[in-house]
């Protein structure tokens, strides 16, 4: 049986629908609640959000992962109420959008404490909500290189996906020679594993995204959308055109599509930042799928990006 | 009309609101009530099961109150488990004042958001930022995450790495000793490595050294190096705060009790200030089981048996923190 964990329970990997693999509900850095600059009534985030979700879900959107970390503004009864009354599935992560967002009590601890963390909220449950995470978040924080914590993470990740059957999705993918090696230590295959933000603007040419698909990672072209060519481009934007032939020059290699993600990483409200004005997930129907056509990827090529990939990713695997 | 030159009543920050300074009694200064290491809250092994701990609180701030104590500072800050709704229910139903504090540190708690914002570089916060968010605290009241502002905080904490004060715990220092200058409200400072040296960077922000509280004083290393005489010879608070503890990284209450007379017969009665550092309810940390009411009760009585005189006592119980948290009017005089 194909189970893909969601906020509202477990679902068949088959009723997935196209999947937004890398998004945010709202995402905010660690200490952002402190700052009221940023605060937001109930009545502006559902305002701001359910339009998205519910345009996601006519536009044929079926499921939308939220790679919000637990110290960054994840809120998983406020996901439950979205997905009852939008229709759209909601996955939520356990894990840390890198060490430098898991607060002190999670920065100090050991790998086997956070491994026991991602697996309670992988199998009993986020707090009290009763949700249970369907994907492990980690990731390589500012500064380029994996630091320490990092490492943690990743170890602690690895451990938790071999137990439970859920992949891990990296935010970024530089620096990626250790995290392969921690995956391969404990005994993660690493197509459970997508390495994340290949396509951004700041990080694009330091990525190894071939060597890692030739390890055997999934790679997650992840921040279409975030374009130089936006009236207030964040600094991690990439010009347009040059993604998308990004993008096709990898899928062209032998044996890559199978290995393919895709999403926008945008944030329907976002807690602790702005935001990008006018980028929402649904740029994945809007503008990317178009581009995609007209540059002549055909439609099987799509289902396997949008529908088929993730769905398999996302499977636990137990 | 201004109100430049009409004097106001001498008021102190609780959390149900501005409090007559005369009315603190004894008072605790540099306690915790609920104390949550950042993240903890997060934690699938740690319940904050909220009827525990309010009753749990409640009995503890009860025996304070027995003991002799009327005023509880919960030095915990805007980010290591204040919780306000908490404090103001505890504050109502025990009797007992409580005074809530904005502030951070050390950098090993600061949020992502400080140290690493979405910015290209991610510099971390300078002093102004920290200045507005604390001074914010104060005259639009603190924060409940997300949700709304309640009443201003009546002390800013901030803390060093034991190691060494940091280039952003600088930052926080000199931050909050401009919301401390603009608000009236005091500073404390629990050091990093060098007591005279992380005072400085307050003090060269303009805030008079009387507006300045050093907790540790207690500290081996604090009276290996004379810190507290130095301090209060500059005009500092001294805060000999760990009273009731032992342990390696502190002198015990007999050394405490001879620091304390030493400090007087150098004439400092006024600039002593005493506490313990315990915390009612903890997450994520051990818990410091010593009472809140162990200075008024136990320790008291240790100086009066040490020939320190009733005046005394209550100079360093009552008045020095009346003095500190009593909020300065923005005008100087
Ligand atoms: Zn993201």
């Amino acid at each position: 049986m194909a189970r893909v964990n969601t906020v509202l329970g477990p679902v068949p990997a088959e009723t997935l629908g196209i999947v937004a693999f890398h998004e945010h509900i709202g995402y905010g850095m660690p200490g952002s609640e402190l700052d009221s600059k940023w605060w937001k009534t109930p009545e502006q985030k559902y305002e701001e959000t359910v339009p998205k979700l519910r345009r996601f879900h006519e536009l044929g959107g079926g499921t939308f992962v939220d790679a919000t970390g637990i110290c960054n503004g994840r809120d998983v009864d406020y996901y439950k109420s979205l997905s009852a009354k939008t229709g759209v599935h909601i996955v939520a992560c356990t894990g840390f959008v890198g060490g430098d967002t898991a607060l002190t009590h999670f920065a100090k601890a050991s790998v086997e404490y956070l491994a026991d963390q991602f697996i309670h909220e992988i199998t009993v449950g986020i707090g009290r909500s009763g949700a249970q995470a369907g994907i492990i978040k980690v990731g390589v924080s500012r500064g380029g290189r994996m630091t320490e914590l990092d490492k943690r993470i990743y170890r602690a990740a690895a451990r938790a996906a071999k137990l439970t059957g859920v992949p891990v999705m990296t935010h970024l993918a530089i620096d990626a020679e250790p995290a392969v090696e921690i995956f391969h230590d404990e005994g993660l295959p690493l197509d459970r594993v997508v390495f994340g933000h290949v396509d951004d603007g700041v990080n694009a040419d330091k990525t190894n995204d071939v060597w890692i698909a030739e390890q055997g990672g999934r790679i997650g072209f992840d921040t279409f959308g975030y374009e130089t060519e936006l009236p207030d481009p964040p600094f991690w934007a990439r010009p347009r055109q040059e993604r998308l032939d990004h993008f096709l020059r990898f899928i062209g290699g032998p044996g890559r599509l199978e290995m393919v993600l895709a999403s926008a990483d945008a944030n329907c409200s976002p807690l602790g930042w702005p935001g990008v004005k006018g980028h929402t997930v649904n740029y994945i129907f809007d503008d990317l799928i178009p581009d995609l056509r007209k540059a002549g990827v055909d439609e099987a090529t799509i289902t396997t990006i949008f529908v088929d990939n993730p769905a398999n990713f996302l499977t636990l695997h137990v | 009309m201004t109100d430049a030159h009409v004097p106001r009543t001498a008021a102190v920050n609780s959390v149900v609101g501005p409090i007559p300074a005369d009315q603190l009694g004894v008072v605790a200064v540099h306690e915790s009530l609920l104390s949550v290491v950042p993240g903890a809250e997060y934690a699938f092994d740690i319940d904050l099961d909220r009827v525990t701990i309010f009753d749990t609180l409640a009995a503890k701030l009860r025996e304070f109150k027995a003991a002799g104590g009327g005023t509880i500072v919960d030095t915990t800050g805007m980010f290591h488990g204040r919780d306000l709704r908490l404090l103001e229910s505890l504050a109502r139903v025990t009797g007992v004042n409580i005074v809530a504090s904005t502030g951070m540190g050390p950098e090993e708690n600061l949020g992502g958001y400080f140290l690493t914002p979405q910015t290209n570089p991610p510099t971390p916060w300078p002093a102004e930022k920290f200045a507005d968010l604390f001074t914010q605290e104060i005259t639009e009241g603190m924060v409940i995450p997300r949700l709304e502002r309640r009443n201003p905080a009546g002390l800013i904490v901030v803390e060093a790495d034991r190691a060494g004060i940091t280039p952003t715990e600088v930052s926080l220092v000199q931050g909050a000793a401009r919301a401390s200058v603009g608000t009236g409200v005091a500073l404390s400072i629990r050091w990093g490595a060098d007591a005279v040296g992380d005072v400085t960077y307050a003090v060269n922000e303009g805030l008079s050294a009387d507006r300045i509280v050093v907790g540790g004083c207690d500290r081996v290393d604090a009276v290996n190096a004379g810190v507290a005489a130095e301090l209060a010879g500059q005009g500092c608070y001294v805060a000999i705060d760990h009273v009731g503890s032992t342990g390696p990284a502190y002198i015990d209450d007999a050394a405490r009790v001879a620091l304390v007379v030493d400090l007087i017969a150098q004439g400092f009665a006024n600039r002593i200030l005493l506490s313990s550092n315990a915390i009612g309810v903890a997450a994520g940390l051990e818990a410091v089981e010593v009472p809140f009411g162990f200075v008024v009760g136990t320790f008291a009585s240790m100086l009066r048996d040490a020939g320190v005189s009733e005046t005394d006592v209550r100079q360093i119980l009552a008045d020095n923190p009346r003095d500190v948290l009593t909020v300065r009017s923005e005008k100087k005089a």
